[in-house]
């Protein structure tokens, strides 16, 4: 699981049957500037992964994710995926030391 | 194995149900002499790890399946130890 911050949505005029009615978000890294309040509404470089996300998350929320097939784990049918939305984080707290 | 540092942890009211429950911790992952070396990741923690102590930490999904009790559970990270010595 990683932390990510939702900066936008992708929509597909045509797909696999598979992801009928699925929604799409494009995440920036969340890195220790981003989660101490350092950068408190920003994304840190790097990846920029779209992930399905069935939790309702919207542009600015920070959420964490998974990727690799334990993305595929709350389906009861096989589905090309790489990765998911877990949990929409209400509130974090975090205190790097160096 | 991953090696971190656990320097924070959050609350998600809206979540996979597999995570109701759960202390969801935020590491830094660490090197061999504590430095940090990575990104942060999330982890289920059932240790109760304190701030800034080491752990250990898995990223097999299908393990920590069995701890939050649910086959259709996506969670991958879960502390399966404190550090006492690198």
């Amino acid at each position: 699981m990683k932390p990510g911050r939702v900066i936008g949505t992708v929509t597909l005029s045509q797909a696999a049957p598979q992801f009928r009615g699925a929604r799409w978000k494009v995440l920036g890294a969340m890195g220790p500037d981003e989660l101490s309040g350092k950068n408190p509404d920003g994304v840190g470089p790097g990846w920029t992964p779209v992930v399905l996300d069935q939790l309702g998350a919207g542009v600015g929320d920070a959420v964490l994710y998974v990727e690799g097939t334990e993305a595929t784990q709350p389906f009861d049918h096989p589905i090309p995926l790489d990765a998911i939305t877990v949990a929409l984080m209400d509130r974090y707290v975090f205190e790097p030391i160096d | 194995m991953i090696l971190a540092r656990v320097d924070g942890h959050c609350t998600a009211t809206i979540a996979h149900p597999s995570l109701k429950g759960q202390r969801i911790v935020l590491c830094t992952p660490i090197d061999e002499h504590g430095k940090s070396n990575g990104s942060p990741i999330a982890a289920i923690d059932t240790f109760g790890a304190g701030r800034h102590s080491r752990v250990f930490i898995t990223t097999d999904g299908s393990w920590t399946q069995g701890t939050v009790h649910d086959d259709s559970s996506p969670i991958r990270n879960q502390i399966l130890g404190l550090i006492d010595d690198v």
